[in-house]
């Protein structure tokens, strides 16, 4: 039967060809990293197609389709381990340039399998780019707006890069399309047609194998099975892995875009270094009499030097071996960039959490789920850690005064300003009787309070006239019922409107 | 002798030679077919000339009317079209401040920059006595808030105040508010929307819709 399609294929002898490649020094763990990736490229291109049968691209559709397969186990799933599939792909990619730049891999004759696989790097941190704006909730409509923004920063072609990926001045329908494309059939494309590059350079070289002096004392083993065997082994590891993370941890839904409210996105991990970047250097830096915009430099001009430093690391490490000891400074240097880079995420994770924790509460995921399409929810309306509370109109309507006009000063969460404006969570004034609160909404309230023992001095301003007497009834019982552990009862219009001091 | 051995001719060159390039040819005149509809699809439709005008209420007018030292949120129904889908609405709402057209034009030298005292936007600014200002912070778009404690309006996102008429005060925006177009029409005042680039000193039109 084989020899028949042999015959005929001559695809026994090609499939033979390409897994009876010798291994220099035999086969090791060291070399699985891209094996690994390779792996979960394919993951991610399986979980990819069939996520287009339920996914359908337009503003009117994608968030409500994405929400759909957050409802389904089966789609939820596939759709938690492309999430996860994608973190792990970057993950895999950048512990594969590691490897290939510690073992010095990237050397005569194996320039170009580096560009190449650079390039890869590129291509898949413009996956995970393009495939974060499809579910068109909040963090992805305001990642993506961020992203862009950073495009429209470019010198010369970045306003009109900025509206071409938009597919107009301002995020739409359009952006969805182009993305879709990009995600789905552009950016894959692309990867597809160089990973087969990356793989013919390799076998047109073969593999680098270890660091040592004299090759020819490198007894070769075989690829397959020993290295094939490694490579499906720790290919297993990573699915295990990546099955885990999507059980235990799948990706969060937030409520529908809605660009007309205030949101914090949390980039993906793989970019929280750049955006620790953005955040540390202060935005205009004083040299002398020159006032310098850094906004450029550390969204646009820092990343591609480093990008070009990286790709052009064959050619910057002159070394005429691949030893350690003479490629001592490039691997330092490796060493302290890395160091930089996690430490920069690490602040980009922490600067991200501190913007979160001040920015009005998105509702929680089984408020958004539960919704319907016509009255989805968006963040900072209705009130989150209230429980059943939170679906009622009255604290919707109360919550969404709250964060117009009194978050300003008492903080989206309630939570005040030292010496200045109290907070109202666990405010036992609050949460006390209320006919005062009433009245201090009304009349508002001026010169030094205490509450739990710290002292406050602002100024609270009479909202008779500004808001209306339903207004204020829907506030106090937002603020007597939501915030931190308030459970306070709730005020209606008549007591605001029968006040008497 | 097979096919692939040296011609044996000037001729059987020739005739190799016009064959590759034939092919190349060929090649290159499918991808320039194929690149002119796909470059020319790229580039995204212009935006309308103008946005819907949508007529404010006769009580936030009257609101408007008797302000003094604080602005007043006007609330209107905005029509607009996204891309292919059908015209949707929605609840917006614009600032708007009652202003000496003097004092405002001396306050506020980033919006009459040009000559004779004219605005850099095509639409006078103070209309019936009024200034209506976008919503958006001129930064990076979030929406800001007025705080009477402060006598500011104020964005949430990264701390920009601006004066009540608009001017810069703190933070890192780069111009005062954005003002919006108001007119009178058969008894009813009007306002449009303009969207326009945020995080440059100059007020470059974005879009006439949200």
């Amino acid at each position: 039967m084989l020899n028949w399609i042999e015959q005929r294929t001559g695809f026994v002898s090609m499939a033979k060809d390409f897994l009876t490649e010798d291994v220099p020094g035999g086969a090791s763990y060291w070399y699985v990293f891209g094996s690994a990736t390779l792996f979960a490229m394919i993951v991610q291109i399986v979980t990819g197609i069939f996520l287009t049968f339920f996914y359908a691209p337009s503003a009117a559709t994608a968030w409500e389709s994405t929400r759909a397969m957050y409802l389904n186990p089966y789609t939820h799933f596939l759709l938690a381990v492309h999430y996860w599939g994608a973190s792990a792909m970057i993950a895999l990619v950048f512990l594969h340039l590691l490897q290939v730049l510690i073992f010095g891999a990237y050397k005569s004759p194996r320039e170009l399998q580096w560009v190449v696989g650079v390039l890869l790097l590129l291509v898949t941190l413009v996956l995970g780019l393009t495939g974060y704006l499809l579910p068109w909730d909040m963090d992805a409509y305001f990642a993506s707006q961020v992203s862009l923004n950073i495009v429209g920063l470019a010198p010369i072609a970045g306003p009109v890069m900025q509206h071409i990926a938009q597919g107009g001045g301002a995020m739409g329908t359009a952006t969805i399309n182009r993305f879709f494309g990009l995600h789905v059939w552009l950016m894959p494309a692309v990867l597809v047609l160089l990973v087969g590059a990356h793989l013919a350079i390799f076998r047109h070289n073969g593999s680098a194998g270890p660091v040592v002096e004299d090759r020819r004392t490198l007894r070769p083993g075989p690829f397959w099975p020993d290295q094939f065997f490694m490579d499906g082994a720790f290919s297993l590891i990573v699915f295990v892995i990546i099955c885990f993370l999507a059980f235990a941890l799948p990706p969060y839904l937030d409520a529908k875009a809605d660009p007309t409210k205030f949101f914090v996105p949390y980039p993906a991990w793989y970019f929280l270094s750049l955006f620790g970047l953005l955040a540390l250097v202060p935005p205009i830096v004083h040299l002398g009499p020159l006032e310098i915009g850094t906004e450029l430099i550390a969204t646009i001009i820092v990343p591609t030097l480093f990008l070009l430093a990286v790709l052009f690391i064959p050619w910057l490490d002159r070394s005429r071996t691949r030893s350690f000891a003479s490629r001592s400074r490039l691997l330092w240097i490796a060493t302290i960039v890395v160091c930089v880079i996690v430490g920069l995420t690490v602040y980009g994770q922490a600067t991200t959490m501190i913007k979160q924790a001040a920015a009005p509460a998105s509702p929680p995921e089984s408020v958004v789920l539960a919704a319907t399409t016509e009255n989805a929810p968006s963040a900072g309306s209705p009130g989150s850690g209230a429980g059943s509370q939170s679906s009622s109109p009255t604290n919707a309507s109360g919550a969404k005064v709250f964060s117009a006009n009194c978050a300003t000063c008492h903080g989206a969460q309630g939570q005040g300003l030292p010496g200045t404006f109290p907070p109202l969570a666990n405010n036992p004034v609050v949460t006390g009787d209320p006919n005062k609160v009433i009245g201090i909404l009304i009349n508002g309230l001026h010169g030094a309070i205490s509450v739990n023992g710290q002292s406050y001095n602002g100024q609270m301003p009479a909202w008779k006239g500004t808001l209306s007497t339903k207004d204020i009834g829907d506030v106090i019982t937002y603020i007597r019922g939501s915030l931190g552990n308030n459970h306070a009862s709730a005020v209606t219009q008549a007591q605001v409107s029968g006040y008497k001091p | 002798m097979t096919a692939q051995d040296a011609p044996e001719n000037a001729l059987e060159v020739s005739r190799r030679t016009f064959m590759a390039n034939a092919t190349i040819a060929i090649g290159g005149i499918v991808g320039v077919v194929l690149a002119v509809p796909i470059v020319g699809s790229l580039i995204p439709p212009k935006n309308a000339a103008a946005g819907s005008w949508a007529p404010l209420t006769a009580q936030e007018l009257d609101m408007l009317q008797k302000a003094t030292d604080k602005p007043v949120k006007l609330t209107f129904t905005l029509k607009f079209t996204d891309g292919y889908l059908p015209e949707q609405s929605a609840a917006e709402y614009v600032w708007g401040i009652k202003v000496d057209p003097a004092k405002f034009q001396a306050a506020r030298p980033d919006i009459f920059t040009q000559a004779g005292g004219k605005p850099n936007v095509d639409y006078p600014v103070v209309n019936m006595g009024f200034v209506v200002f976008s919503p958006i912070c001129p930064h990076l778009g979030c929406y800001y808030n007025w705080s009477d404690a402060q006598n500011r309006f104020m964005c949430p996102c990264h701390g920009s105040q601006y004066t009540l008429d608009g001017t810069h005060v703190a933070g890192p925006a780069p111009r005062g508010l954005d003002p919006l177009p108001l007119r009178e029409q058969s008894g009813q005042a009007e306002v449009t929307w303009i969207v326009y680039q945020s995080n440059t000193p100059q007020r470059i039109v974005v879009s006439y819709q949200a």
